[in-house]
């Protein structure tokens, strides 16, 4: 079962484009399946407890969400981007 | 040189001429093609960007075709003139970069960004070519009203450096507010507000009472949050523009239903450009660290990354249907806020920000701000569309977005350089922007902003 990641940030168009190419890469390069879905950050209240794990390009805050998030901005920056491909790959394992 | 550029622009007409669909890819791969992609990489790259293209094409025939007749309706019935329609970011961000002057205009901004870091001008490296579309729009625009390729580079260049200095001197906002170090946001869809934003809460700081009030408010997500939900917003909306035109009922809903089809299908359209362009921002990435990677700078990333913050949320979820009741109340104005309703939180953040989080202080000044963006989304709207009609997008009626020209920062760059009077106006704001760089770096410091912003954390 493919796990359902659910990436976002201020406009789900562009720098989680970014985040979500990369984790799909990492994850297929080390045999995660996963399902890779972008929304706003706007919209993470209402949608993110539907997913296995939320990244999000910046900082979120939202006590409603039980959901595990991950702030990937090093991905963008390109500055600890492995430590946060790890943390992600960690997350996704069962 | 007149017979260059003459020949140059020959090139380009006949380029226009062929429509964005041939331009696309072909300016798409030489870009690629300079930033050492193969050429395979680069051609795929540029036909990615012109699907997304295509797509985005026939969203705002979409939403035209489904606004439009309520649009008018609504003049005939209630006098309500709203019929420049706003289609969006994305469809705005399309245009730019289907521009036969792209190009140009990207290794501009590289270079200056470049020139600036060299001389240390400003801390910002900027290497999101993707969000170029925001500083590239105002020389487009001057060069399809003007067809003067100098003024259009001159525009670009302003709009630049505007841009950068922006970031430079809030970013100590972003890391003490935001909790971000090491980042700049150049995203004038974020920086712009600043222009209104900083002399507002100067003056609020002097007002008495006013002053202290900082009112908190909880909950809005509870029962605002529809309006987070583009889908839900656009149903609501479309709706509402097809009960005000006296549409029958099933009118209405399926008036609706188009609006939020729009509002969801757009962001996925526009997520192809970015897609396409994101070998070229790496390859931009690339060359920049190789030769300034020593540097201390400060990385320029999209301001997407900091609209997630619970007050910029609870600002941005009260300003939309405040920015709806705005466009129908403001004499004069004629955009009908539809599409960018959803990225309000851009247009708001830095305002937060710079409050430190008081949401009542944020809105007080949203509301000009937002105010702002409608009118000059209106005045702009003629050229605005005549340019998107020239790269084909086609439809009747006008259109605008909270993007583009409708941005305070964008409307002086392009206002100053298409007027009759540029020799003299565009030195003037230049002299001006001057004038605030000194006032900022020089008699205010960089310090005391830092020290503003640093507050923050004692607040909490």
């Amino acid at each position: 079962m493919a796990k359902r990641v659910l990436v976002a940030c201020g406009n789900g168009v562009a720098t989680s484009t970014v985040v979500a190419a990369k984790i799909k890469d990492y994850c297929a390069d080390h045999g995660v399946a996963i399902q890779v879905t972008q929304c706003k950050m706007l919209e993470l209240h209402d949608k993110a407890n539907d997913y296995d794990l939320v990244v999000t390009s910046g900082k979120f805050k939202d006590a409603d969400v039980k959901t595990p998030i991950i702030m990937a901005i090093s991905l963008l920056t390109g500055i600890n981007e492995q430590a946060t491909l790890d943390k992600i790959v960690e997350a996704l394992k069962d | 040189m007149d017979a260059f550029l003459n020949g140059v622009s020959t090139v380009f007409q006949a380029l226009i001429n062929a429509g964005a669909y041939v331009m696309l890819p072909i300016i798409i791969t030489i870009i690629g093609l300079v930033f050492r992609m193969n050429i395979g990489k680069a051609f795929k790259s540029g036909i990615t960007i012109t699907c997304g293209f295509v797509g985005i094409n026939l969203l705002v025939n979409l939403l035209k075709s489904a606004v439009s007749p309520a649009a008018s309706a609504m003049v005939a019935n209630f006098g309500l003139n709203l019929d420049v329609t706003d289609v969006g970011w994305g469809a705005i961000s399309s245009v730019t970069w289907a521009s036969p002057i792209v190009a140009f205009l990207v290794f501009e901004i590289l270079g200056i960004n470049i020139l600036m870091l060299v001389l240390k001008l400003t801390k910002t490296m900027d290497v999101d070519i993707w969000n170029y579309h925001h500083m590239m729009i105002a020389g487009i625009l001057v060069f399809f009203v003007t067809n003067n390729i100098v003024w259009a580079l001159i525009a670009t260049a302003f709009t630049a450096v505007m841009t950068l200095k922006f970031a430079d001197w809030t970013s100590p906002l972003i890391e003490h507010f935001f909790g971000i170090p090491d980042v700049t946001l150049p995203t004038i869809s974020y920086t712009s507000s600043i222009i209104i934003a900083a002399p507002l809460n100067w003056v609020i700081d002097r007002i008495p009472g006013l002053n202290k009030v900082n009112i908190s408010i909880r909950n809005v997500q509870k029962y605002l949050g529809i309006f987070g939900d583009p889908m839900m917003l656009g149903l609501i909306l479309g709706c509402a523009m097809g009960a005000l035109a006296l549409m029958p009922i099933d009118q209405i809903f399926l008036t609706g239903v188009n609006v939020a089809a729009v509002m969801v299908l757009m962001p996925k359209m526009t997520a192809m450009f970015v897609e396409g362009l994101m070998p070229i921002s790496d390859g931009a990435q690339k060359f920049t660290t190789k030769h300034f990677g020593g540097q201390s700078l400060s990385i320029g990333l999209d301001a997407a990354v900091v609209v997630g913050n619970p007050e910029v949320i609870t600002t941005a979820l009260i300003m939309i249907p405040v920015t709806i009741f705005l466009a129908f109340v403001l004499p004069g104005n004629r955009m009908m806020p539809l599409a960018d309703l959803s990225v309000v939180t851009f247009r708001v953040a830095l305002v937060v920000a710079l409050c430190r989080g008081n949401v009542f202080r944020s809105i007080l000044i949203s509301i000009p701000v937002m105010a702002a963006i409608l009118y000059a989304g209106t005045f702009a709207a003629p050229y605005l569309t005549d340019l998107a009609t020239s790269t084909g997008l086609s439809f009747d009626g006008q259109i605008a977005s909270m993007a583009g020209p409708s941005l305070t920062q964008t409307a002086i760059v392009f206002w100053t350089c298409i007027s009759e009077n540029a020799i003299i106006l565009v030195p003037v704001a230049v002299i001006i922007f001057v004038a605030v760089w000194f006032l900022v770096e020089k008699k205010i410091g960089m310090e005391k902003i830092e020290a503003y912003a640093a507050e923050y954390e004692e607040m909490e």
